[in-house]
């Protein structure tokens, strides 16, 4: 099974960084054939036309990053992701949001969904930042949940399925 | 003699001096001499408001589908199809000069960087090029060309999302077909001139595969930035933020497939640039012949500023006092251009003119500055970037007073704007351009040869447009397109002949000076046009840095002579030509296209306003178009 990790974010942005952490610290470890780490930070069309270009394509995303939506902080959620999209106009915007250099978990979903590059199946865990300053390490509620975030990943990676995620 | 309102005069040999006799000589309560009346004041737009029924706010924030946040607040009058006041909002403080403070003067190349989302490369450049010049050092003329082709590759990242996804789609089906149902129906019977060459039937064929997502120009856009991102990270290592650019050139280590590499993608832009001209040819023609009032759209009057950017290889050396001659030599010529007529090419001249003023801005004011004059003796401003500080005063919105975080920057005094159509344009009236096979000044206009690829040979002409509006910068926009993908031919067939000479050394080593004050300047240019960093080190360390922008320039507020930034007089220009029964169903599609003509990038923490609800969305990108 070809299965892509994916961390998005900005370095340097504290719990902005989860993203790209996470993923640095994935690649660093040992996986079955077929499982790629990457960071996918460098803007959603251009992570769209390396989608449209992996060849046999990959079958499972699983995609990590920070996304602030008013949860307590350090909350680490799972979910499939299965569109909808939103309308056009919103699409439009997202896409002109990307070329400029909007790096954003959302925009990814959105402009690669509606190119249709996304894989079969798409896992996405969010952190809900609680510090998105300047500065390297992640705030103490973030950092606790590290451990968390990369036991879920890694589970999801190899089992598929939000339910893995409870395993 | 080019300045009319600063209090400089040249001597008999072109030297600038200050004109004797003057007590405060840059006072700014002495008047100004401008080619423009001043617009109406807001207490006289408030009495209007309240007066008259067809008299109302048109709000946009944000205005969309431009890189960041720019709000835009103007008064229509619907009855008389005109704009009665517009104010350019910039929302966000940026923060870079404060950022800078203190730091090693190499770390700008990496953090300006960041300043942008699309054209990193361009700051990191022109930090390198401050540094250059502050530190006494200079690349070597192979480290010049291959900067030229990486800096020329990323703007042809940046014209195409211009032309297709920023401002294109507001020409497309979709919008002209809402906005403006009589042109729509008259593009379905309007053949297109250059279907020859670009394919398309008629204008509504044209202008359906414009539609935003779905249209082929769109999406093709998309793809041929692709193209180009992959040339530009064979120099550059990666984008949009580069890690080879460095103080004395480039670190790239180059090879013969580094070459055929980039110019295989280079190559797909020479058809591309045939047929996007023809379309933007025929789409300003068909608007212009439905309407000739479709040429006030945008319009102001013919100030345009720019630094030039590519510089010639034997010519280029850092220093301060060489800049008037490694200036005239660059594959862009620099130039102050004032009511059409080209002022000076020379930078020291443009330097010199330059002043940010404050009074409408979020900051406070500073004393003086440290500088009388520049490295070469000329005489400075207290306004002037060198001496300018940066202290942010965040204050409640108010339009007779404070509404933006953007400066208003002039040259002389006058509101100018930057874009690469003030390169364009300099270039093609300065006949300065070295002899090359590809590119030609004739004085009026720039004849660009483009090589033979699916599409023959082909030489397209730039010419000095009589009218300037939002579809004559869309139009020069496009040409740009050719032009700077010729500028990077030139410079890879002299890349080449350095290769085959066994010339590689593409960097000259530097030690950062830590004790006494050194002073620099970056004299270069996004793909928007003007790009300048001021920079002042002391004992090692930064002390003063002040970064401006295209966009600094064209959203700049009023001045203290309540003179309009470029956005605001281009707006109070603009006929409301759209076509609509009701108040409610008015789009402002005509303030729109004018503003996005300029191809704004701003910064982004972005305030959505609807009836009903705010929303507000931060976001991180690109954020050249403020001040700080």
């Amino acid at each position: 099974m070809r299965v892509l990790i994916g961390g998005i974010g900005y370095s340097y942005l504290r719990d902005g960084s989860v993203g790209p952490a996470v993923a640095a610290q994935l690649a660093r470890e040992s996986w079955p054939a077929g499982v790629l780490v990457e960071d996918l930070s460098y803007g959603p069309v251009a992570v769209m036309q390396r989608f449209e270009d992996v060849k046999p394509p990959f079958e499972r995303l699983v995609l990590v990053g920070a996304v602030r939506r008013g949860r307590e902080p350090g909350t680490v959620s799972v979910s499939r992701w299965a569109g909808p999209l939103p309308d056009e106009t919103e699409i439009q915007a997202r896409v002109a949001e990307a070329v400029m250099g909007v790096i954003s978990l959302d925009n990814l979903l959105i402009v690669a969904g509606f190119f249709e590059t996304l894989p079969g199946e798409v896992l996405v865990v969010e952190v809900e930042p609680q510090d998105e300053g300047w500065g390297e390490g992640f705030s103490p509620i973030v950092e606790a949940a590290r451990s968390e975030v990369l036991g879920v990943v890694r589970r999801l990676a190899l089992a598929g399925g939000v339910e893995a995620a409870r395993a | 003699m080019c300045f009319k309102n600063l209090p400089i005069e040249f001597d008999a040999h072109g030297k600038p001096r200050l004109r004797s006799g003057e007590s405060d000589p840059f006072a700014t309560s002495r008047a100004i001499a401008t080619s423009t009346d001043p617009p109406l004041s807001h207490d006289k737009i408030e009495e209007l408001l309240a007066r008259n029924g067809h008299i109302q706010n048109v709000d946009f924030d944000p205005v969309t589908r431009v890189a960041g946040a720019l709000a835009f607040h103007a008064v229509a009058d619907l009855s008389e199809g005109k704009i009665v006041e517009a104010r350019s909002v910039a929302t966000l403080f940026r923060g870079y000069e404060v950022i800078m403070l203190g730091r090693d003067p190499r770390d700008a190349i990496f953090i300006t960087s960041r300043a942008c989302g699309v054209c990193g490369g361009v700051h990191s450049v022109t930090s390198a090029m401050a540094c250059e010049m502050a530190f006494g050092i200079s690349p070597p003329p192979l480290g010049v060309v291959i900067r030229n082709m990486a800096l020329a590759a990323e703007f042809l990242y940046d014209h195409p999302l211009h032309l297709f996804l920023l401002a294109g789609p507001d020409y497309s089906e979709a919008i002209v077909r809402q906005t403006n149902p009589e042109l729509w129906e008259r593009a379905t019977r309007t053949p297109a001139p250059h279907a020859g060459l670009h394919g398309y039937r008629t204008i509504a064929d044209l202008m359906t595969d414009m539609n935003p997502l779905t249209g082929k120009l769109y999406v093709e856009a998309l793809h041929m930035t692709r193209v180009i991102r992959e040339a530009y990270v064979l120099l550059c290592g990666k984008y949009p933020h580069p890690q080879t650019i460095v103080p004395g050139g480039m670190s790239t280590t180059l090879s013969t497939s580094t070459f055929n590499e980039f110019y295989m993608r280079l190559a797909q832009f020479f058809d591309y640039s045939k047929r996007v001209v023809s379309i933007w040819d025929d789409l300003c023609d068909f608007f212009y012949d439905v309407n000739p009032a479709y040429k006030r759209v945008g319009t102001r009057p013919k100030n345009l500023i720019d630094t030039g950017i590519w510089d010639h290889h034997e010519a280029y050396d850092a220093r301060f006092e060489n800049a008037g001659a490694w200036g005239d030599r660059r594959w862009a010529t620099p130039g102050a251009i004032v009511d059409g007529e080209l002022k000076t090419t020379d930078l020291h001249a443009i330097n010199i003119g330059v002043e940010e003023f404050i009074e409408h801005s979020y900051y406070e004011g500073w004393d003086g500055g440290r500088f009388r004059t520049d490295p070469a003796g000329n005489p400075l401003s207290p306004y002037h970037p060198w001496n300018k500080q940066t202290r942010p005063k965040p204050t409640g919105q108010n339009w007779r007073e404070k509404y933006t975080w953007d400066t208003a920057p002039r040259w002389d005094r006058l509101s100018m704007e930057a874009g690469c159509y003030a390169r364009l344009w300099n270039t093609a009236v300065a006949r300065k351009i070295a002899s090359n096979p590809y590119i030609e000044s004739t004085g009026q206009s720039l004849k660009l040869r483009l090589p033979a690829g699916s599409l023959p040979e082909m030489e397209l002409e730039w010419k000095v447009p009589e009218v300037w509006n939002a579809f004559e910068r869309n139009r020069a926009r496009a040409y740009c397109l050719p032009y700077t993908a010729l500028v990077a031919m030139v410079n890879w067939v002299t890349a080449l002949d350095f290769m085959k000479k066994g010339v590689t050394k593409v960097s000259t080593p530097f030690e950062v000076p830590k004790k006494g004050e050194q002073i620099g300047v970056g004299f270069w240019g996004a793909g928007r046009g003007w790009l300048t960093h001021h920079l002042v080190i002391e004992d090692g360390v930064i002390a003063n840095y002040q970064i401006l922008t295209p966009s600094t320039w064209n959203a700049a507020p009023m001045d203290p002579w309540k003179r309009p930034g470029p956005y605001e007089e281009a707006v109070l220009n603009t006929p409301i030509l759209e076509s609509f029964s009701k108040r409610e169903d008015y789009k402002g599609i005509d303030i729109l296209r004018t503003i996005r003509s300029f191809d704004p990038c701003m910064p982004c923490t972005t305030h959505i306003h609807t009836d009903e609800r705010v929303i507000s969305r931060e976001v991180t990108t690109c954020a050249c178009g403020v001040d700080e």
